[in-house]
């Protein structure tokens, strides 16, 4: 019980730590934190009739990304001509209902809750990205790093301008 | 003591529909390159539009590929009103209001998927997927013998389909969509008729706080902006700095109807080698001559479909990638994006999942490319709300090009000019907005 304890509270840490690290827009130390191999991946929500089919397809993908691509996203943030994010959006990421599904030698499935409060330039109404993560984080010599990212947004059609931002 | 204001803000929404009219024949000066800023999000300019355009164009709804198989259906939005497209048990297709006959609620509140039949969630009225109505709750005690359903069916709109893309109309006076397309067809081809597409999964869609004409002319005119607004793509080395993007052609093919094609590709063929016959096959000589060389190609159907076909290398192949949007008006100043992406259906699988990859990267609602136009399209549209703007009659300078002549050796059909950087697909687009919107 106790090592349950501990394993869920270093990965909520592991978690607000990376939130933070996105809203201070510190995208290298955030690179740091995903694996070589990462899946980062963001399917389609769709209005669905039968509840035994998911709601979602991964047919249509949002991000699909790996490590190639997200260092590409981020070198072109840092350009002075990514305008989509210039100035940067004002970000809070609240990570919450954090569950451990699965736990497998030195790695760990880990569903969360994300809301996403995103503020652009002189808007007066915020753009809200809310959805769920599936992760898995491996242990690598004391070290979690993300392995794969899997996040579904709750809206059919989202409420804001671009997926500029990370999620 | 009184002051005497010299400048008055017109006001729009106190003139007559014919004042309002004339107010605008007599401030859009299309072909003078003056498009002032106002139209961009003024609600009496929406109106007219909505009805002038909206309700009688011929508008894309869905791919064939969508709906392959008897009982499927896929839900859509044609001038502000719900429909549902539906492979009928038949084996139609047939594209139908989205309105209960009975009261009017929403019969179909699902994105896509296979039944033979709707039932309204208020009463419980039933009709067929080819549009029928065949079952009442308790007709006999309710209605007696007095209900004629033969006369209750969803009402049908009238749809056509030009190289697996289904259109429809809201207006049944609307010429055919064979005429609206015209000579735009030869371009679509290219894009769709090049082999068998399919779309893969369901459109993404996102909101954008600008207009839907922002998008329109972007696509139909605007290469020039891609120096700057997609200047960090050329800053990583993706593209080659400086004017990629002008070599090609600006080409106009008439009912605001336009491309514009980038070739050739130094980066050598960008499409699937083992369809090579099946274009030859399917494409004119000359098309197939345009395909070879092609380095992208953005077509506008009016009022609101942009077609993309672009390349670029990932993972150290060389990959094309095809999709297509519609700028949804939702406001004045309001639109939602909605993208499919279509591959060749007998492509290899790698190739197809890379070239969604590739799409997805780069202009998806998180493409690297697309983000930044968003930019564009909300800043000019929410800048053109001050009412500063109408009283100093504020317009913008569509006169680039203008010094210049069309060829005469382009093999498609269309007003041709050499090279991308013109704006005389804009100056036409908007001749062709005008006079849909001011048409008494």
């Amino acid at each position: 019980m106790q090592e349950k304890i501990i394993l869920q509270y270093e990965i909520e840490q592991w978690l607000y730590k990376e939130a933070e690290l996105l809203d201070e827009l510190n995208f290298d130390a955030w690179y740091e934190l995903l694996d070589e191999e990462i899946k980062y991946i963001m399917p389609l929500r769709i209005n669905q009739m039968e509840e035994s089919k998911p709601d979602y397809s991964e047919a249509t993908l949002l991000f699909d990304d790996d490590s190639t691509t997200l260092r590409l996203r981020i070198d072109r943030l840092k350009t002075d001509m990514a305008w989509a994010e210039l100035p940067p959006s004002r970000t809070r990421r609240n990570v919450s209902n954090v569950k451990i599904k699965e736990v497998s030698g030195n790695e760990v499935t880990v569903r969360s809750n994300l809301l996403l409060y995103r503020s652009r330039s002189t808007d007066t109404t915020a753009d809200l990205i809310s959805g769920e993560r599936e992760d898995v984080l491996r242990n690598e010599n004391g070290k979690w790093k993300l392995v794969s990212r899997w996040f579904l947004a709750d809206q059919t059609s989202l409420a804001t301008r671009n997926l500029a931002i990370f999620v | 003591m009184t002051t005497t204001r010299t400048k008055q803000v017109p006001r729009l929404d106190e003139m007559t529909r014919s004042e309002l009219i004339q107010y605008l024949k007599d401030t859009v000066k299309p072909e003078e390159g003056l498009i002032p800023s106002y139209i961009f999000s003024h609600p009496k300019v929406y109106e007219l539009e909505m009805e002038k355009i909206f309700l009688k164009d011929w508008l894309f709804i869905a791919h064939k590929s969508e709906i392959p198989n008897k009982g499927d259906f896929v839900t859509r939005e044609l001038g502000g009103q719900s429909v549902i497209v539906t492979h009928g048990a038949d084996g139609e297709i047939r594209v139908l209001l989205n309105v209960c006959t009975h009261r009017g609620m929403k019969l179909c509140r699902m994105d896509n998927g296979n039944q033979k039949n709707f039932t309204c969630p208020y009463h419980g009225f039933n009709f067929k997927n080819t549009g029928e109505l065949i079952g009442i709750p308790f007709q006999k005690v309710v209605y007696g013998d007095t209900m004629d359903k033969s006369t209750m069916g969803l009402k049908e709109i009238r749809h056509d389909v030009y190289a697996d893309l289904i259109f429809a109309t809201l207006d049944d006076d609307a010429v055919s969509l064979d005429e609206f397309l015209g000579d735009i067809k030869w371009y679509l081809d290219l894009a769709f008729n090049r082999a068998e597409m399919e779309v893969v999964g369901l459109p993404q869609k996102w909101n954008v706080d600008g207009t839907w004409k922002l998008g329109s002319d972007n696509t139909i005119s605007d290469s020039y902006h891609t120096l700057v607004s997609h200047g960090s793509i050329a800053k990583l080395g993706l593209v080659p700095t400086g004017d990629y993007s002008k070599y090609g052609y600006q080409i106009y093919t008439g009912n605001g109807h336009g491309l514009n094609l980038g070739m050739p590709n130094p980066d050598g063929f960008a499409f699937p080698e083992n369809l090579i016959n099946e274009y030859k096959e399917r494409l004119h000589e000359d098309q197939y001559d345009i395909l070879k060389q092609m380095k992208n190609m953005i077509v506008c159907v009016s009022p609101n479909i942009m077609i993309l076909i672009s390349s670029m290398e990932l993972k150290g192949q060389q990959v094309s990638h095809t999709s297509l949007r519609i700028w949804k008006p939702t406001g004045p100043d309001s639109m939602e994006i909605s993208a499919w992406v279509l591959v060749e259906k007998d492509a290899p699988e790698e190739w197809k999942r890379l070239s969604e990859q590739a799409n997805t990267l780069t202009f998806g609602s998180s493409g690297i490319f697309e983000q930044d136009d968003t930019e564009n399209f909300t800043d000019i549209t929410q800048n053109s709300k001050s009412p500063y703007h109408l009283q100093e009659n504020i317009v913008y300078n569509y006169t680039m090009g203008m010094h210049q002549e069309p060829v005469e050796n382009f093999v498609g059909p269309g007003i041709v000019y050499k090279d991308k950087f013109n704006e005389a697909n804009s100056r036409a687009f908007f001749r062709n907005w005008l006079d849909q919107i001011t048409a008494e």
